[in-house]
């Protein structure tokens, strides 16, 4: 710590701060358009400009290190006359069009010219006058505003590591512009739009909805992934017309995706359910609150009567808030009497926390967001966290930058093998081969962790297991070089701090509970605790829906989501689904489609009419996150308060109030009246449920081929997420659709080539377990016989091509390809 | 293309890291490639790119800063026009409009047929001969009626 003054106040600040970075600290403002406490010092506008004592010159705070003893002026004569003239300056080529410019009241331009400028410049020339370039959606870059701070281009290459917009031309005629001045095409993460002083680049879903200053702006949590971002959201006239990141506001601290930016439109989906349904014969009919109710209440009640409680399940959301979910929990566990319930984290972080408590012998995993940083080195097993978990994907991109050594193994270029040292390029599905054959060379080296293993159960099986993955052998199964497994085995070894980190979720295919045993043995291995890996929850309320009770408990015998859904015995009869679409979601829809056919009675409460709903007997319409309080937990166990930011669609209700009428339609009483009261017993709920700790032990496991590919389905179709979508609630956000908007086949050139298929054609995709319909491109990013797919689009239906594996894991299918045309 | 980052930059690369080093040669890659294709092809910029795994915002970006590179291609003869102070009065206006005229060009363009690129310049640093212009490397000094028909006959000449 170093001792300071600035204009007579006695602060203190960190080795190593700027001047501007110390005194910003200590809420003394000095006026600045080019810094960003997330960049490296810029010096571009020099509107910082500080006396200090001792000093002849001027010296700009961003730039200058704060010195021990410093005595700072930041406001006297001299300067304002100094950044008079720095506006004045500016102010000759930036149109005041402040007017019709949607940057106005939020503007640090106009702030700032509003507090120095002068009514009358000294200086005449011609404003700034090119065309706005509004061919990119979502983001709009009008250049005659720009002041070339170089903010936006440095938050894009050095922060998010993209790199889509420069400084192009020199002098008077730069503008920020992507290269040959080409559309913009990006991560639209929209973090350019924050940075932003002027109105130089602005959002276009925003656009000419509101004047800044009449938005009422309020902090919610992000409803897309684990990663729980704070929003702030600006509203106006009971709608939510933007979302923005401020920093030193929550876990992402002024970082936003994408996702959180511009999809939280799907909440005013043209498609959102407004009435309850009843189904009547083959159609839906519009039907009252009371009558929905009843109806429900009825059938279920003829049902627990005829084949008793535990003929009906449920299954919860991590979508839905943990009130949400601790309502559903109640309703079938005291209203109905069952213990039959569970929610898609039985295909994701379900597996992750299994896993991890027979590894590591404790109960609860919960991320830490800023593991990242200070690691050796960071090891990122077949997942782009960037994609799935954004803001967590910066923190490794952070520690990159400040000397972590990165190492990513995947099958395809992605921004974290853009940005590590070593990409191992595997291929899909094999991750499980790699890390046991990164294992067999720190075992075979006796470079692994002698004292400690000694204490963890199962060793010697574990060391036996090892054996068969020879660096040649393991080389073979994952296509990585030899030399390239010895060096990653010996590097990992070496390392005196290091992190593995993985991504395991319902949307992607290529990895299961194997991937975490061996991710988790290789900890293990090298003497680390369960913090050494790093496995976030994939939405928004995963984690915490998954500790609200969505899952059967140990000592009862409740089943989960394989056994009513997958299996042929026929226990289940009627089945309660709230804010999940398992027809879509769920791996090997054919399955699951079968399966709720053969029940009597289906109940769904969701926001959109999805496949699933349309199979149901009775839909309820439930309000979306934004019209709805609750709390969110995150993939770091923070419990973050949702706010309800606007009214209800139609006659929409919260979830957990819906619950809390139809229990009451059925004659009990949930003992809850208000959010307040779930949240109190939620809370003792959770107190129960923490369970003793057990032991440490190594979980020995194979590479097995997930699937075989044979001559009739010789492509390997692999699932992974994709940066602009979350699951498939993001596909009914109009801006995102604007992005994206379709589920495209990635295929190989060669492959391409051979089958005769071009580019932006149609082809069939089939599977022993169906075919679907989708839109081929062609990319030298795939490798040969894979072809890529996104989960995301419900149209697409990509699940009907799946599989589940006894392990309930999703695991690549083998599928034939053909021109959509050709009669087979 | 393969670059020897090391080699171009010499001793300094001992105290680079290697990012810098990928950057710093940025600005060689550009005149190699400009010295082999006569301009920076989109294509060559973008291997560029890849190779060097700088955004290909950012080699643009630096590739725009200098006025010595050019994105489309160039005139086999380039002819400069001084415009500068001495020449102006002396009638260089006169000499780039003649010159537009005749090979439809505008200033800073090329004939289709990538017979000449015309361009106007700042002072060239003879102004003793005013008004001058340059074909290639060979200077033309005192321009007038029959010297600037005799430059227009030498450019067309291949």
């Amino acid at each position: 710590m170093i001792n300071l003054e600035i204009n007579g106040k006695k602060i203190t600040a960190n080795e190593g701060d700027t001047i501007l970075r110390a005194s910003l600290n200590n809420d003394i403002y000095i006026p600045n358009l080019c810094d960003d406490k997330r960049l490296r010092p810029y010096g571009g506008c020099r509107l910082c400009i500080v006396e200090v004592e001792g000093q002849a010159r001027l010296m700009a705070a961003c730039s200058s290190p704060a010195v021990d003893g410093m005595v700072i002026q930041t406001e006297t004569p001299k300067l304002k006359k100094y950044r008079q003239t720095i506006i004045e300056l500016l102010l000759v080529h930036h149109p005041l069009e402040c007017p019709e410019c949607d940057k106005a009241g939020e503007c640090n331009l106009q702030d700032l010219a509003y507090e120095y400028g002068k009514p009358e410049s000294r200086f005449i020339r011609s404003r700034k006058t090119t065309k706005s370039d509004i061919r990119g959606p979502l983001i709009e870059l009008t250049s005659r505003r720009c002041i070339l701070c170089g903010k936006c281009v440095r938050i894009c290459s050095d922060h998010q590591g993209r790199g889509a917009i420069g400084l192009i031309g020199r002098g008077f005629p730069t503008v920020v512009q992507p290269a040959f001045g080409e559309t913009l095409e990006c991560d639209y993460c929209g973090q350019c739009l924050d940075v932003c002083p002027t109105g130089a680049i602005l959002s276009k879903p925003y656009k000419f909805t509101a004047r800044s200053w009449f938005l009422d702006e309020q902090d919610s949590i992000c409803p897309f992934c684990g990663v729980g971002c704070t929003l702030t959201l600006g509203i106006r006239e009971g709608k939510i017309l933007r979302a923005r990141g401020e920093q030193g506001k929550g876990v992402n601290d002024g970082n936003l995706c994408g996702r959180g930016r511009f999809g939280i439109d799907y909440i005013y989906s043209k498609k959102r359910l407004t009435t309850p349904l009843i189904k009547k014969g083959e159609e839906f009919v519009t039907a009252s609150w009371e009558e929905a109710l009843a109806h429900v209440a009825k059938s279920l009640t003829n049902i627990i009567k005829k084949y008793g409680p535990a003929a009906v399940g449920a299954i919860g959301s991590p979508r839905c808030t943990n009130e949400d979910n601790f309502a559903l929990n109640k309703f079938i566990r005291e209203v109905v009497g069952s213990d039959n319930i569970e929610s898609s984290a039985a295909f994701g972080y379900e597996k992750v926390q299994k896993v991890m408590t027979a590894a590591f012998g404790t109960n609860n995993h919960p991320v830490n967001l800023e593991s990242p940083l200070g690691k050796e080195i960071i090891f990122a097993v077949e997942s782009d966290l960037s994609v799935t978990h954004p803001i967590f994907g910066l923190k490794i991109l952070e520690a990159t930058r400040e000397g972590s050594r990165l190492i990513t193994a995947d099958s395809r270029e992605t921004k974290l093998t853009r940005h590590s040292a070593d990409w191992l390029k595997l291929m899909d599905g094999t991750s499980v081969a790699l890390l046991n054959g990164i294992m067999h060379v720190i075992t075979e080296d006796d470079l692994f962790n002698k004292e400690t293993v000694t204490g963890i159960a199962n060793f010697d099986t574990f060391l036996a297991s090892l054996k068969e993955y020879t660096p040649e052998k393991t080389a073979e199964l994952t296509g990585v070089p030899a030399a390239k497994i010895i060096e990653t085995a010996k590097a990992l070894a070496a390392a005196k701090s290091r992190l593995i980190t993985l991504s395991l979720s319902l949307s992607e295919n290529t990895k299961g509970s194997a991937a975490i045993k061996a991710a988790a043995n290789l900890v293990n291995l090298l003497g680390e605790g369960a913090e050494s890996l790093q496995i976030p929850a994939e939405y928004s309320n995963t984690y915490g829906s998954y500790n609200s009770g969505l899952r059967p408990d140990s000592n009862k015998p409740g089943k989960g989501l394989k056994e009513m859904l997958y299996d042929s015995e026929s226990f289940l009869k009627a089945i309660y689904i709230m804010g999940e679409d398992p027809v879509i979601n769920f791996p090997n829809s054919t399955a699951v489609t079968e399966k709720l056919k053969s029940l009597d009675f289906i109940v769904v409460q969701d926001i959109f009419l999805t496949a699933t709903a349309k199979m149901a007997d009775v839909v309820f319409p439930a309000s979306s996150w934004g019209e709805k309080s609750g709390t969110f937990t995150n993939a770091s166990s923070i419990d973050q308060e949702v706010l309800k930011l606007v009214d209800p669609t139609g006659q929409s209700v919260s979830d957990w109030m819906i619950l809390k009428n139809l229990s009451l339609t059925m004659g009990s009483d949930l003992g809850i009246k208000k959010l307040a009261d779930i949240q109190h017993e939620l809370k003792s709920y959770h107190e129960k449920q923490k369970a003793p700790e057990g032991v440490k032990a190594f979980l020995t496991v194979h590479h097995g081929p997930a699937e075989e590919i044979d001559s009739r389905f010789p492509f390997k179709l692999v699932i992974r997420d994709i940066l602009q979508h979350s699951g498939s609630m993001s596909t009914r956000s109009k801006s995102l659709d604007l992005v994206i908007s379709e589920a495209l086949l990635k295929l190989n050139t060669e492959d391409a080539e051979r089958l005769a298929i071009r580019d932006s054609s149609h082809v069939k995709l089939s599977s022993k377990n169906g075919e679907i319909y989708l839109k081929a491109v062609i990319s030298e990013d795939v490798p040969m016989g894979t072809v890529f797919v996104p989960s995301h689009f419900p149209y697409a239906r990509i699940n009907t091509l799946t599989q589940l594996t006894p392990e309930g894991d999703a695991v690549i299918a083998g599928v034939n390809i053909e021109h959509a045309g050709k009669s087979s | 293309m393969s670059l020897k980052v090391d080699e171009i930059i010499g001793v300094v690369s001992s105290v680079l890291d290697e990012t810098q080093k990928k950057r710093g040669t940025l600005i060689h890659a550009f005149q190699e490639i400009q010295k082999e294709q006569n301009y920076l092809p989109e294509e060559e910029l973008v291997k560029l790119s890849k190779e060097l795994d700088i955004p290909m915002s950012d080699v643009y970006s630096t590739a725009t800063f200098y006025k010595q590179f050019y994105f489309t291609p160039r005139g086999r003869k380039i002819v400069k026009v001084c415009t500068g102070t001495a020449c102006h009065v002396r009638g260089a206006s006169k000499v780039m409009d003649a010159l537009k005229n005749e090979f439809n060009v505008g200033d800073g363009e090329t004939t289709e047929d990538l017979a000449m690129t015309l361009e106007s310049v700042g002072c060239i640093g003879c102004c003793g001969l005013a008004p001058v212009a340059t074909i290639n490397e060979g200077i033309i000094g005192e321009i007038d009626s029959p010297k600037l028909s005799k430059m227009i006959e030498d450019i067309k000449e291949d």
